[in-house]
């Protein structure tokens, strides 16, 4: 009994060995030539070790998911030393929120007034390099194929119009727009388009998107007959089509502020990024293309 | 890498064959349309359209204090541009480029021909725009460089930034608003001339606040002769297929691989002491220790990374004070190391604990009876015999960390090349609208977990065939 026993022992134990080994020798022979390889650059410049090189991140409104890429490309063609780190396009109030726990980009652009407030109070941005980036509009969009047919905002409330996207009020901009312009017609509670609820009549047709992003995937995809989107939006959604132009007169001004953060190591650069992206012709270009207004 | 991109070969050939053949029924038109849907020409016509930019917003904003209206960049200075409006859809063509094509912007074939050209493009890039081929109004043909139409004179080719060229639109309300007679060919002093001609800055305000109605959008692009116009056709077959996979950032299996092999050194080498930990306690506290370690796997992966963001993160004390100890976690590849550990641990450490308590204590005291140590006996005698339970729960938290989502995004962000791992970059490449890719990722992940699980029961079946009755070879021998 002990000898076989021992002799199992004997027989195993090089493998755990073995398979420690190489876990071990991937999880870092992985690190080393791959892995960080990569991501060195982007690690290494923040802490400075290469003073010539610039890395910039930037935090952005996820409607500027497909425009502010190629603005940025614009940029480095013309300003060689300065490179971007993976640029977070998501809904402001989730920016505002990462930026509060740690995160630190360089430049932050936000989909409306009311985030760039809330990071200004949270003491996150230069409040002196705050500048009104650009306008948009909010639309009703549907799905390319689909008939559906809005004529006023009232005409949301119709029985045929079952589920509508709608950008949670809380975090996403677009949502707090579209929950105002809601309220024009009774049909949200709170006049600020956030923190209020929806009528009764009314609530079951909503779904609610983490992003304004989310909110034209879901009518894209068919989830959804009808959202509430930016104008802009359509030009990086292949798959719907503008219903209804809300009357701007409906919701608070649409505008995008973007600021320099306190915490920047590279305000300089980032400030001038700022400068580029309203003052040059070929910026202005991809603005005007993916529909967003400089102000 | 080579295999990454094998893997990926075989498993996304059919989704892009759909892809493709779909993309290709959808041009059989006299018009040939470029791939990228900025160039169109047709046989038919002496000239073709290349380079053509559809812009849906304008600007108002003022160039060193002077109002150019509402305006919209133009490709170039040469540019034919078409300006949609509610009323009407003005198209202008420079008199030098029409006089060097030999073209008569007043001739049916010619406007037809030229529309033809502008709306197979514009359906390419209009992208749920309003279609130019949709608008229900008269179309205008033009030469001059600037128009009078209803409430608005719209120019053509006017220089704001040096080097650039506008269409801008001006509410033409004031009698000294009206286009100069004579087209000037130097745009630039037209441009001041223009300037000039408007009143004072509270018109100018106003003007440019209106002018924006004047417009819905402007189309502009170059025209050649059609034997310069080369259209790039898209990419089919093989080619369409190795664009595809050339364009893929491969990133996100690298950081996949590389935070759950390093969460696992951990996983692999606490679990392994927690498990035997919690048996040399007693049962109360082991029953508490217990309840500790498996938690995670119980909870919502949001619930880990909210506390773990709050423990580590800016916004609360502990955060700063751990920050301001040097110990910086939050959006870095090592908090996703962190996110990626804590859901997976408690699956190590639940499986090697089951393997140790399902030993028989007999064993270890016969070893003790030959004077071997407490670790000889662990790492020579319960390790073996608890192996294959241990190996299964390693590839099982393997498996689970690399399929991290939850505590990752909490904690970790999305950061490409850095924290973005497969599972992130499913969803985050889904949202922007690259639905192919997130595909190819659904496919990669499906790919690794179905021979994960392959690995596991192959395993299984080759450890523990001794336990089963019959012709192995522990059977042989027992006869």
């Amino acid at each position: 009994m002990s000898e076989t026993k021992s002799a199992m022992t004997g027989k195993k134990r090089p493998r755990i060995l073995v398979a420690l080994a190489v876990a071990l020798a991937l999880a870092f022979g992985t690190c080393g030539n791959y892995g960080c390889a990569q991501q060195g650059p982007q690690e290494n410049n923040p802490a400075g070790e290469t003073p010539q090189k610039t890395e910039l991140q930037i935090f952005a409104a996820n409607s500027l998911e497909k425009a502010l890429p190629q603005v940025q490309e614009l940029y480095v063609q013309k300003n060689q030393g300065v490179t971007f780190a993976d640029t977070q396009f998501k809904a402001s109030g989730d920016l505002v929120e990462q930026i509060k726990a740690g995160a630190t980009p360089d430049l932050l652009v936000t989909a409306s007034a009311g985030s760039m407030d809330t990071a200004s109070s949270n003491g996150s941005i230069d409040d002196a390099t705050r500048k009104t980036m650009f306008e948009n509009d909010l639309v009703l969009v549907c799905g390319t194929s689909s008939d559906v047919s809005i004529q006023s905002l009232s005409d949301v409330t119709r029985d045929d119009i079952t589920a509508i996207a709608i950008g949670d009020g809380e975090t996403v901009p677009a949502g707090q727009y579209a929950n105002q312009a809601l309220n024009t017609i009774g049909m949200y509670s709170d006049a600020s388009g956030k923190g209020g609820s929806y009528d009764s009549s009314f609530e079951p047709k909503v779904r609610t998107a983490s992003s304004v992003g989310n909110a034209a995937k879901y009518v894209e995809s068919g989830d959804c007959q009808i959202g509430f989107v930016y104008s802009s939006d359509l030009y990086r959604y292949s798959g719907i089509k503008t219903a209804f132009t809300v009357p701007s007169s409906a919701h608070k001004p649409i505008v995008y502020p973007g600021a320099v953060l306190k915490s920047s190591a590279n305000a300089d650069a980032a400030a001038d990024f700022l400068d580029f992206c309203l003052n040059d012709p070929d910026a202005q270009r991809v603005w005007s293309q993916y529909g967003f207004e400089v102000a | 890498m080579l295999a990454v991109m094998a893997l990926a070969l075989f498993a996304s050939a059919m989704l892009l064959c759909l892809t493709v053949s779909s993309a290709w029924a959808a041009s059989p038109d006299a018009v040939e349309l470029s791939a990228d849907g900025r160039s169109a020409r047709d046989g038919a016509l002496t000239f073709a359209a290349s380079d053509v930019h559809r812009m849906n917003k304008g600007t108002s904003k003022s160039y060193e204090g002077r109002s150019f209206g509402y305006r919209f960049p133009m490709t170039d200075a040469q540019s034919f541009t078409v300006v949609a409006t509610s009323e009407a859809v003005i198209v202008h063509v420079p008199r030098e480029v029409a006089d060097r094509l030999r073209l008569d912007v007043e001739e049916a074939s010619v406007q037809d021909g030229l529309m033809r050209l502008v709306r197979t493009v514009d359906d390419a890039i209009a992208h749920g725009g309003v279609p130019l081929s949709t608008l229900e109004v008269p179309t205008l043909f033009t030469t001059e460089s600037s128009l009078l139409h209803g409430a608005y004179c719209y120019r053509f080719g006017v220089v704001v930034e040096p080097g650039s060229s506008y269409v801008c639109v001006e509410v033409a309300a004031a009698p000294s608003l009206s286009p100069s007679p004579s087209p000037s060919q130097e745009a630039r002093a037209e441009a001041e001339e223009w300037s000039q001609a408007v009143p004072s800055a509270d018109n100018q305000a106003a003007a440019g606040n209106d002018a924006s109605a004047g417009a819905l959008f402007t189309l502009s692009g170059r025209l050649l002769p059609v034997e310069e116009v080369v259209i790039q056709q898209p990419a089919s077959g093989t080619d369409a297929l190795w664009e595809f996979f050339y364009g893929i950032d491969y990133r996100p299996f690298w950081v996949s691989l590389r935070t759950s092999l390093a969460a696992m050194v951990f996983v692999f080498v606490l679990g392994l002491a927690a498990a035997r930990l919690s048996l040399k306690m007693s049962s109360r506290l082991r029953d508490v220790l217990d309840s500790i370690f498996t938690i995670p796997m119980v909870l919502p992966p949001t619930v880990c990374g909210f506390l773990l963001l709050m423990a580590f993160g800016n916004s609360t004390e502990l955060g700063r004070w751990f920050t301001a100890h040097g110990l910086s976690l939050v959006f870095s590849w090592q908090s996703a190391v962190l996110a990626a550990f804590v859901v997976a641990f408690p699956l190590m450490y639940r499986t090697a604990r089951g393997a140790f308590e399902g030993l028989d204590p007999s064993i270890a005291d016969a070893a003790r009876t030959l004077g071997w140590s407490n670790a000889r006996i662990f790492f020579r005698l319960t390790l073996p015999l608890a192996w294959p339970s241990i190996a299964a729960g390693t590839v099982l938290s393997f498996a689970r960390a690399m399929g991290e989502f939850g505590a990752t995004l909490f904690v970790a962000g999305n950061y490409a090349g850095v924290t973005q791992t497969m599972p992130l970059a499913i969803y985050y490449q889904w949202m922007g609208g690259r639905t192919d890719i997130a595909a190819f990722w659904v496919v990669v992940v499906i790919l690794i977990s179905f021979a994960v699980i392959l690995l596991i029961n192959w395993y299984a079946s080759r450890t523990q065939r001794y336990r089963k009755p019959g012709l192995d070879k522990g059977g042989e021998k027992g006869a």
